[in-house]
């Protein structure tokens, strides 16, 4: 059953059950395997074992030109589908030194927070709904239906996006969507006094998160976590901020940072991100300014013959990056992806350490992990 | 019959099993399988959405459905499960639930209605075998999970088993509560207390004094464990242990655990409105001028087992509520909560209702 | 003071009320479930569905299957002679879409130079669930201009 040592110290002989929280299970986020390493209830060891889900992106992308790659970088990280165009394209036009007109910049901004809601509100549903409570799951999709209303107004889709180009953006924003998604953002904040009331102040739900899955500032770094997973453990560090990106830099938010570094100060964070980020939004549609939609440049984007860049930005899950090594062709030659939550999955087998198995629950949901973004 | 057997046969043995069987089949079963529905639709309605509304009007038929769905299920055994435990296991969860009907006074009895009591069996230590009974369901999901042969399904065993033997202590010292108020442990003599002292023993001994909650509260949140139902109901958490005890039970025997479950939410819910909501009686019971609401237009104590009925529908919704509203507590802190707070908290309650049965 | 308040709190399980009378007060309100198939809901007017082809308006630059990022157009044409205008042009033999793998990413679309578009997919249709995978999913010329849309939410068919 097991290869692990007998321990002939105690009075009784122990054994450490190796159990595997296999691919398929209700609650790991996707296709993760968890090999662990119990005793009792306690978790002595977590190997996590991934590419149950790897497709072959980045190899993708060498396959195709520069235009061609965002519908690929939609299939990532497939909630935050948003997030991922951007830092591609992003990417893209530091590479090739396009500017974009400041309407896009603001269109982006807009797409990039109402995207950050939606996954946020998909990662508390899950979160709630492992630890066992069910109706925040149902509310917060009844939210995300509003939001996934507006992306297939503005792009003709609702999850697989393809929304920016390199360049500016593909389509303009249609007649009365800014009406419409005035209105979501006002009545926001209310939804999530909501779902504050039915989580924050619950005992329960305070005995389940408070304390489990501690990760000190130090560790965080160590192992590069990003977004809320680094900003739950105390260390103020938002890209959006650090390296203002499209229109983040016009914009007044605050940033919400807690100390203790575990799984009740990550879902403060990330409640108060939401706020923040409707905030965002309200200041983008007062101040979109009109103009153009897309940059002045060829058909077909070419990079410099021996050029390389990195351009990350602030996704819901982290820090999101794309490195592009181009060679005059029209298809990159090499383009690799920084996952924010592969880097944050890293911090999940000393997080688990000593935990219960239920705890290990609630740890893989507070790193907000999608499977896909992962394994890519 | 009478002179064919004998007169005690037919007391004792005849006329106690058609009632039981009637108080099954006519009203325990079909309402096992319609809370099913309820609960479907209830929490359904909790989460903006309606619940099952397919299958007949407004779903009516859909545990019909279920039920036939369950039937025509292929009956897998586990290759290396003990089989005879496999088998006997739902059954014992199944069996005690519904045993205990019988002690359970629906309805006023035979004085009061004019010859028919609304009662299957009136025993004077009901309340003892109340307990005795809900004890042996423990055995049977011990020994599901262990006869399933699978690590899941004996951890989850395991833990459901100890989880409903530490409640079963808050639980028992809760219901010592209305035994004291009450002077008898027969459930009948409960109800007619409440009736004789005019309150209920929810709000003993005076509604602007209302010692009874305490207990209240206590033996509902200890039924709520006892029946591994939301908030407690790790043991079947689906995404911690996939399924707990009953991972490997398919078809019917799956379907008698489930309905063991929801027996064990009926019987604990009649429980309490026996001892605490007054059981058959109507609210109010020493006004005389809300007498109206004793319905006497209705036959034969009918409207007692009106009264009761909306009581249960009470408590059922309220275990519907829990589960729709509350995470899930850890194993761990499950067991803290049931030594540490529940039990020194039971022991207080009956320390001060002791103390005023004295003293008053 | 507030330790006192603490501890009523605790009892009085405050926190947990409140959490059943949000819960309670949705049992009262209207429910967000759409009866599908009997209801559906209209997609938006840029919906990315399936596709449409107006053989006339084409002009056979092949720009949307280069654009493709999975290849799945196939186009082949030959010039002729028109009877018409005298002239060479050139004729559509082949367009064949393999649905199955697309992926509906629109670039086909933006990549047509005609005005209006002559390949678009702003049928609002979405539902091309099939038995058959060769029959259905597999669409060549006339069937791309053909078939019905279903469910038919109005008889526009242009962007």
């Amino acid at each position: 059953m097991t290869d692990a040592p007998r321990r002939h110290d105690t009075l009784f002989e122990v054994e450490e059950m190796e159990l595997n929280f296999g691919p398929q299970h209700p609650s790991t986020h996707g296709v993760l395997r968890l090999k662990l390493k119990v005793d009792g209830e306690r978790i002595v060891d977590c190997y996590p074992v991934i590419g149950y889900l790897h497709r072959g992106t980045e190899k993708l992308f060498e396959l195709h030109p520069f235009f061609q790659n965002v519908p690929h970088t939609d299939r990532m990280d497939y909630v935050a589908a948003a997030t991922n165009n951007l830092a591609y394209v992003g990417a893209v036009e530091k590479l090739t030194g396009l500017v974009i007109p400041p309407r896009a910049r603001y269109i982006r901004t807009l797409l990039a927070e109402l995207q950050r809601i939606s996954s946020h509100l998909l990662w508390l549903a899950t979160h709630a709904i492992d630890i066992g409570a069910m109706t925040p799951f149902f509310y917060c999709f009844r939210e995300r239906e509003e939001v996934l209303d507006l992306f297939e107004e503005y792009c003709g889709a609702r999850l697989t996006l393809n929304c920016m180009r390199p360049g500016g953006q593909p389509f303009d924003l249609p007649v009365g969507w800014t009406d419409r998604c005035r209105s979501f953002v006002e009545g926001f904040p209310a939804k999530v006094d909501e779902y504050e009331g039915l989580l924050t102040e619950n005992r329960i739900w305070k005995k389940r998160t408070v304390g489990v899955g501690v990760l000190s500032p130090e560790s965080a770094m160590a192992y590069g976590a990003s977004g809320p997973m680094l900003r739950g453990s105390g260390i103020q560090w938002d890209l959006r901020k650090a390296m203002p990106y499209e229109a983040y830099g016009e914009v007044d938010f605050d940033v919400p940072v807690r100390h203790n570094g575990d799984t009740y100060d990550r879902y403060l964070v990330r409640m108060e991100e939401m706020r923040q980020s409707a905030r965002i939004l309200l200041q983008c549609l007062d101040k979109i300014p009109e103009g153009p939609i897309m940059a002045k440049r060829p058909r077909v984007v070419k990079g410099p013959k021996e050029g390389e860049v990195y351009h990350g930005i602030e996704g819901p899950k982290g820090e999101i990056g794309f490195y592009i090594v181009s060679d005059g062709t029209p298809n990159p030659h090499r383009c690799r992806v920084r996952p924010p939550s592969l880097l944050n999955l890293q911090t999940v087998p000393e997080l688990a350490k000593g935990q219960l198995v239920a705890d290990l629950v609630a740890i893989i949901g507070t790193t907000d992990i999608v499977l896909g973004e992962v394994d890519r | 019959m009478q002179d064919f057997f004998g007169p005690t046969l037919y007391e004792f043995v005849w006329v106690p099993a058609i009632k039981i069987a009637l108080v099954l089949f006519i009203g325990v079963l079909p309402l096992i399988t319609y809370l099913v529905l309820a609960e479907r639709k209830i929490l359904g309605f909790l989460q903006v959405r309606t619940g099952p509304n397919r299958v007949g009007p407004w779903g009516l038929l859909q545990p019909i459905a279920d039920v036939a769905k369950l039937l025509v299920k292929e009956d897998v055994i586990p290759s290396r499960a003990v089989k005879w435990a496999f088998i006997l296991a739902p059954c014992l969860v199944v069996g005690p639930a519904f045993v205990i009907f019988a002690v359970i006074p629906f309805g006023p009895s035979a004085e009061v209605t004019g010859g028919f009591d609304w009662f299957v069996t009136d025993i004077n230590v009901a309340l003892l075998f109340v307990l005795g009974m809900a004890t042996i369901g423990v055995y049977g999901i011990i020994l599901g999970g262990w006869a399933s042969n699978s690590k899941f399904s004996l951890l989850g065993g395991l833990r459901s088993a100890a989880q409903m033997i530490s409640y079963e202590v808050p639980q028992g010292f809760a219901l010592v509560a209305p035994l004291l108020m009450a002077g008898t442990m027969s459930l009948t003599g409960i109800v007619e207390a409440q009736i004789e002292q005019g309150v209920w023993f929810l709000f003993w001994p005076h509604w602007w004094l209302p010692f009874g909650i305490a207990p209240f509260m206590i033996y509902l949140i200890a039924g709520v464990a006892e029946s591994n139902r939301n908030p407690f109901d790790l043991p079947e958490a689906e995404s911690e242990l996939v399924a707990g005890f009953h991972t490997e039970y398919t078809g019917m025997r799956f379907a008698l655990f489930f309905l063991g479950e929801y027996a064990n939410m009926i019987v604990i819910s009649a429980v309490a409105v026996t001892l605490f909501l007054g059981g058959w009686s109507r609210p109010f019971p020493n006004v005389p001028s809300l007498s109206f609401l004793e319905l006497g237009f209705l036959p034969a104590g009918l409207a007692g087992v009106l009264w009761f009925s909306v009581k249960l529908a009470f408590f059922l919704f309220l275990y519907i509520w829990f589960r729709g509203t509350f995470p899930r507590y850890r194993f761990d802190q499950l067991m803290d909560l049931g030594w540490k707070w529940m039990i020194p908290a039971s022991l207080g309650t009956l320390f001060v209702i002791g103390l005023w049965k004295i003293l008053a | 003071m507030s330790a006192v308040k603490r501890f009523l709190d605790k009892i009085m399980l405050l926190d947990l009320l409140a959490g059943l009378s949000i819960t309670g007060r949705h049992l009262f309100k209207k429910k967000v479930t759409v009866q599908y198939p009997e209801t559906r809901r209209e997609p938006a007017h840029r919906f990315r569905g399936m596709f449409r082809l107006d053989e006339d308006r084409c002009i056979k630059c092949t720009l949307c299957a280069r654009d493709c990022p999975i290849d799945i157009i196939y186009i082949d044409w030959h010039k002729e002679e028109s009877p018409v205008t005298g002239k060479n042009e050139k004729v559509l033999d082949r367009f064949d879409i393999d649905v199955q793998r697309c992926m509906f990413c629109g670039l086909c679309e933006e990549a047509c130079p005609t005005n209006p578009k002559s390949i678009w997919l702003t049928s609002k249709t979405y539902e091309l669930a099939s038995y058959d995978r060769w029959e259905n999913l597999y669409v060549d010329m006339d069937e791309l201009m053909d078939w019905k849309i279903r469910p038919a939410y109005t008889d526009r068919e242009v962007l």
